[in-house]
This record gives C-alpha cells, sequence and structure tokens, in this order.
C-alpha cells in the first residue's frame, strides 16, 4: 500500500510538486526517505555549483564594488569607469553591427538549408546533413587558425588572382583591419550554421505529417507549405536559436584572439577581449568584473529586446498556427 | 492559380513552370554549394598539413605538392620545443574525459533525482539550473580564475575540470530525459522488492538513461576538448595546456622577432586536433543532434 503511495506520488511531471504529506505514518515516512534519497541525489551538482558557478557570480559582483587601488568598498565607482569607457562600449555596438549583419544570414541560411533538406527535392539527406554538422566537431581556434591562413595572402596564392587578372592593385587582404569584423563573420557562420540547422531540422521533422499532406490535397505548392506552414510551426525554434546566437555573439572572444595573432586585426574588439585585457594585461580585476557583469546585464538586455520585439509582432502566424493545429 | 482551379486539377499538373527535376537539380547544386564552403577549409587543412614550410608559400594553395611531408611534418610536430605537442593531446584528452565521466555522472544523478522524487526545495533546485542556463559562461571566467587563485587551484588539472563538471544543461536534459525514460512503476517495484534507492537507479534506471548519458558525454566531451577561454586564464605553465592554448600559444611565437617558421607545426597540429573528433563524428551525430534538439524544443 505505502509503495502505491509512492507511485502516485513519483508520476507527477517534472516541475509539479507532490501535495502536501501523507495520510498514514508509513506513507509519511517513506516520502521523507525518499526526499532524503532525492536530496542526496542532487547534493554533488549542488556543492560543486555552489563552489564554482554561484560563488564566481557573487564574487565577481562584491569584487566590482571594491577600489581597484585600495580593495576598499567604493560603491559603483567601477561601474562608472565602464559606462564612460568608449572602448568598452565601442565594443558591445560592434558586436551588436556584427550580430545583426552575422545572426541574420547565419540563421536565414540555416533555415534555407533546413528547409530544403526536408523539402521532397533533396537527394542524400543525410550525407548533408552530416557535412553542415562536422564544424561542430571544429575548435573555434582551429577553425580560426584554417580560416586566418586561408584568408592571409602569403599562404593564400588564390587570393592573387583579381590581381593577376589586372582587377584589384594588389592581393585581396581579409585580414585587414577595415575587413576583419567581415573575415570574423565568415568564420563564426561557417561554426554555428550547421549546428542551427540541425536543431531546427530535428524540429522540422517533427511537423505532423497530415498537415503537410492536407494542405497539398489542397493545392498548396512546396514553396506555400515550407513559408506557410512549416516555417511558422518551428517558429519558436528559430526564436531560440536566435536567442543562442545573440549571447554567443556578445561573448565573442576565440576567433577574434586568434586572427590577431595572424594579421594585426586589434587586440580589443571584443567585450570579452576587453575584459581579459583589463584583468590580465592591465592587472585591474576590479574593473574587469563590472565590465563581465555589465556584459552579463547587456546580454540580458539584448535578449528581453529581441523577444519584445518579437512578441509585439507575433501575430501574424497566430492564424496559421490555428489553422495548423 | 485560384483555390477553384486548384482542386479541380490533379496535383501533377499543377506544379509550377519548372519541372520537379530541375528543382531536384537546383536543390542538390545549392546544398552542394554549402557543403563545399564547410569542405574547403578542412580540404585545405588535410593537403597543407603535407608540405614543408617552403612549399606552403610556394605551391598552388589547394593542390597537394609533389612530394608529401607528413612524415617529417610529424617527426618536427612532435619533437618541437620539449615535445609539448604530445602532452597538449594527452592533457586535452585527459580534460575532456575527465570533464565528460565526472560531469554526465554528477548530472545524471542530479537530473533522475529531480525527475523522480518530491523533496523540500526541488523546486528552488530546478529554478537554479534553468536560471544558470542564462549566465553566459565567459562572464565567470576572470572571478573563476580569482576565486581559484585563492584555493590553489589555478594552474592545476583539477581546477580545470571541476568547473567544468558543473553543467546545468546537462542536469536540465537529465531531468527531462529521465522523467520519460524511466517509468516510475518500475521504480516502484524494485523499491516493493527491497532495493535502495541507489541500486535502483544503477540497476534498473541505468540501462534506461544510457542513451541520455551518451548523448551528455559527447556534449560534455566536445565541449571541453573546444574550449579555449577558461584553460588560457587558469593555466600557466606549458606542459598543462590542452591543444588549443598550446597551438595558440605557437601561433603567438610566429609573429614575434626571429622566431622559427612553424607553420607546418601548427597546420598539422590543427589538423590531428580535429582527426579524432572528424572521424567519430559520423557515428556520434545522432546522439549529439539529440541533446541539442531536445534543449532547443523545450526550451521554448
Amino acid at each position: 500500500m505505502a509503495a502505491q503511495g509512492a507511485g502516485a506520488t513519483a508520476s507527477l511531471p517534472v516541475g509539479v510538486m507532490a501535495p502536501n504529506g501523507g495520510t498514514t505514518p508509513g506513507r509519511r515516512r517513506l516520502r521523507t526517505e525518499q526526499g532524503r534519497s532525492g536530496l542526496m541525489m542532487t547534493s554533488p551538482f549542488l556543492a560543486l555549483f555552489a563552489v564554482f558557478f554561484a560563488g564566481p557570480l557573487v564574487y565577481s559582483i562584491v569584487l566590482s564594488l571594491r577600489s581597484p587601488l585600495t580593495g576598499a568598498y567604493t560603491g559603483l565607482f567601477n561601474y562608472r569607469t565602464v559606462m564612460s569607457n568608449g572602448e568598452f562600449w565601442s565594443g558591445v555596438v560592434r558586436m551588436g553591427y556584427f550580430g545583426v549583419v552575422q545572426v541574420t544570414v547565419m540563421i536565414c541560411l540555416a533555415i534555407g538549408l533546413a528547409l530544403l533538406l526536408d523539402s521532397p527535392y533533396c537527394r542524400g539527406k543525410k550525407v548533408f546533413a552530416l557535412i553542415y554538422f562536422l564544424p561542430y566537431a571544429v575548435p573555434g581556434v582551429i577553425a580560426a587558425i584554417m580560416w586566418g591562413f586561408l584568408l592571409e595572402p602569403d599562404l593564400d596564392g588564390a587570393l592573387g588572382v583579381p590581381h593577376q587578372l589586372g582587377l584589384a592593385s594588389g592581393p585581396v587582404q581579409p585580414l585587414d583591419y577595415r575587413l576583419a569584423l567581415y573575415a570574423i563573420m565568415l568564420i563564426v557562420t561557417w561554426e554555428w550554421t550547421g549546428y542551427n540547422m540541425t536543431i531546427l531540422l530535428t524540429s522540422l521533422t517533427n511537423v505532423p505529417h497530415q498537415v503537410i499532406e492536407a494542405a497539398k490535397v489542397d493545392g498548396a505548392s512546396e514553396l506555400s507549405v515550407a513559408a506557410r506552414i512549416k516555417l511558422p510551426m518551428v517558429r519558436r525554434t528559430v526564436m531560440f536559436t536566435i536567442m543562442l546566437s545573440i549571447i554567443g555573439t556578445l561573448q565573442l572572444f576565440n576567433e577574434p584572439v586568434i586572427l590577431n595573432e595572424i594579421a594585426t586585426i586589434g587586440s580589443a574588439l571584443t567585450p570579452n577581449q576587453i575584459i581579459y585585457n583589463t584583468a590580465f594585461a592591465f592587472g585591474n580585476e576590479e574593473l574587469a568584473a563590472a565590465q563581465s557583469v555589465v556584459l552579463a546585464g547587456v546580454t540580458i538586455v539584448a535578449t528581453v529586446v529581441f523577444f519584445g520585439i518579437v512578441r509585439r509582432r507575433a501575430d501574424p502566424f497566430a492564424a496559421t498556427k490555428v489553422v495548423a493545429k | 492559380m485560384s483555390a477553384g482551379a486548384a482542386q479541380l486539377c490533379p496535383p501533377k499538373l499543377r506544379r509550377g513552370v519548372f519541372s520537379r527535376r530541375a528543382k531536384t537539380t537546383a536543390t542538390t547544386a545549392f546544398l552542394a554549394l554549402a557543403a563545399a564552403y564547410v569542405l574547403v577549409p578542412i580540404y585545405w587543412l588535410v593537403v597543407a598539413s603535407s608540405k614543408t614550410n617552403s612549399q606552403l608559400f610556394s605551391t598552388p594553395t589547394f593542390l597537394p605538392p609533389a612530394h608529401l611531408s607528413w612524415v617529417s611534418n610529424f617527426k618536427d610536430l612532435f619533437t618541437y620545443q620539449n615535445a609539448d605537442f604530445g602532452w597538449w593531446l594527452l592533457n586535452s584528452f585527459i580534460y575532456s574525459s575527465v570533464t565528460a565521466t565526472l560531469g554526465a555522472a554528477v548530472s545524471t544523478l542530479c537530473g533522475y533525482g529531480l525527475a523522480k522524487y518530491s523533496f523540500r526545495g526541488r523546486r528552488v533546485v530546478f529554478g537554479l539550473v534553468v536560471g544558470s542556463l542564462m549566465v553566459p559562461a565567459t562572464a565567470l571566467v576572470v572571478p573563476l580564475f580569482l576565486l581559484e587563485h585563492f584555493m590553489g587551484l589555478t594552474n592545476t588539472y583539477q581546477g580545470v575540470v571541476l568547473p567544468l563538471i558543473v553543467y546545468p544543461f546537462g542536469v536540465y536534459f537529465m531531468s527531462i530525459f529521465a522523467a520519460d525514460a524511466v517509468p516510475d512503476n518500475l521504480v516502484d517495484s524494485a523499491r516493493v522488492d527491497g532495493a535502495g534507492e541507489l541500486r535502483t537507479l544503477w540497476q534498473i534506471g541505468r540501462p534506461l538513461l544510457m542513451p541520455g548519458i551518451v548523448t551528455l558525454l559527447l556534449l560534455s566531451f566536445i565541449g571541453t576538448w573546444n574550449n579555449y577561454f577558461l584553460p588560457l586564464v587558469l593555466l600557466g605553465t606549458e606542459s598543462r595546456f590542452p591543444l588549443t592554448v598550446g597551438l595558440s600559444a605557437w601561433l603567438s611565437s610566429i609573429s614575434s622577432v626571429g622566431a622559427q617558421p612553424i607553420y607546418p607545426e601548427i597546420i598539422l597540429g590543427s589538423f590531428v586536433s580535429v582527426l579524432p573528433m572528424l572521424v567519430l563524428f559520423p557515428f556520434l551525430q545522432k546522439y549529439v543532434a539529440r541533446g541539442l534538439s531536445l534543449g532547443a524544443i523545450t526550451g521554448e
């Protein structure tokens, strides 16, 4: 009997608490025993989480309130420094521009590829899906080394071809400081398009067949099935991939650091590079902590603003959704 | 075409101006173009890793040289500068496998506990896990360095592994996976038979959770293998570097005055760093993809 009671408790879905208390002493004893086991199972994670996740989080806030010179509490002094730091904010704005251009291109490409792979006109779906996903297994550092060398005219003779044809005054220099941001976009797009496509493709395979069949019977073309049924039905997954991309863009570090070793493109292009420099080149850990906190704040604000914009424009999709259901 | 007309015509006659064959060709051409974008740098890496330093600057970029120098490049790679590269390879393997094993174990235990038990504070724990998914990981690296400095953990293997074991996505993933994969009545009957909770997890839960555990192992292994920022900040001694930090150190030595031209070592080193995963990826892809998409779909 007691076991049955326990079964009823355990079958509650995730995120829903069990109703309080059992009626018999046996049940109550079992519940506390079980509760102890459950807590015990989460404890290794919680202990490590406290030291290596919550710890640094709290510590960065404490540190950011201390004076870089004396270590004494200085209130928001470091935050005022961050607010008036032109380099930091131009890094943030640069990433904003980067995000608007690169994330748009990448997500459109990922959606396009996923829809094509999901269409009846696709041959070799499995092979293509595998190829696109491959860069996920390549470290960002290695991706930047490969592309960095390929974009360097000394190592890549192909960049001299326009010059030889008389179309340019010299070899193409994609790692020139004026173009470097676009070179990084090329690399980041290479790294993450397939990752986003994989998520979208899995989501597309979950679109019920009946809905698509019904639309086709009604005379819808493949294009309108893709645009009016498939795309609206994976809309939330698209939003999820965009959100991940916004967070990733604001954290950009590996690619610009590596490219700067190959061609001098600047060591303070992204906020994370600037934070790294503040902490380790200038030894100002307090200011670096404040910069980290501000960057985390900017990331959260960017995500919230993005969802705010999207939600306001969500209505056109609502009708299709009802039909699709 | 109006809706009325569409209903009258049989489907085959209604397709637009282009034949199905033309559409298939266009689709395949576009997909192949995108595949080329992905494969060209990898192809270049393979070809370039067979060249000597002077060949890198003199032979056609995308063509293999007349005489392949893989063997001598390999020798140079594993002997250059106190044979550091061998250590980096080993270190990357140690960091990734230890992190993946412990991270998957800790996350599985916690995720299963959250999915199958009700206890006071469960909601709080779940909230912490979901909330920390939103925290950008790199924001923690600098304060983590300072905290580890106090604890004497910087420049040690544990110092790199321990923070990476904390894998909130893994816990989140496993709590969802376990809720579906392990039926409650199976757990209950094990209890009736007198099995302890941990024994139930090990004997009943583990086989059912195995596909999810494999996914976690892979995501954590790849994530650690690819990580750069965290070990860069935490490590100072070259013999403890993973591949990513080591190769970037070699790269920065190129630009210094009077440096040796070690392009072949860097290029072959990069190739060696990605080779194991690229070879295994076709077999692992489905497990990795499942992990990513479960996060996306339930993340809605």
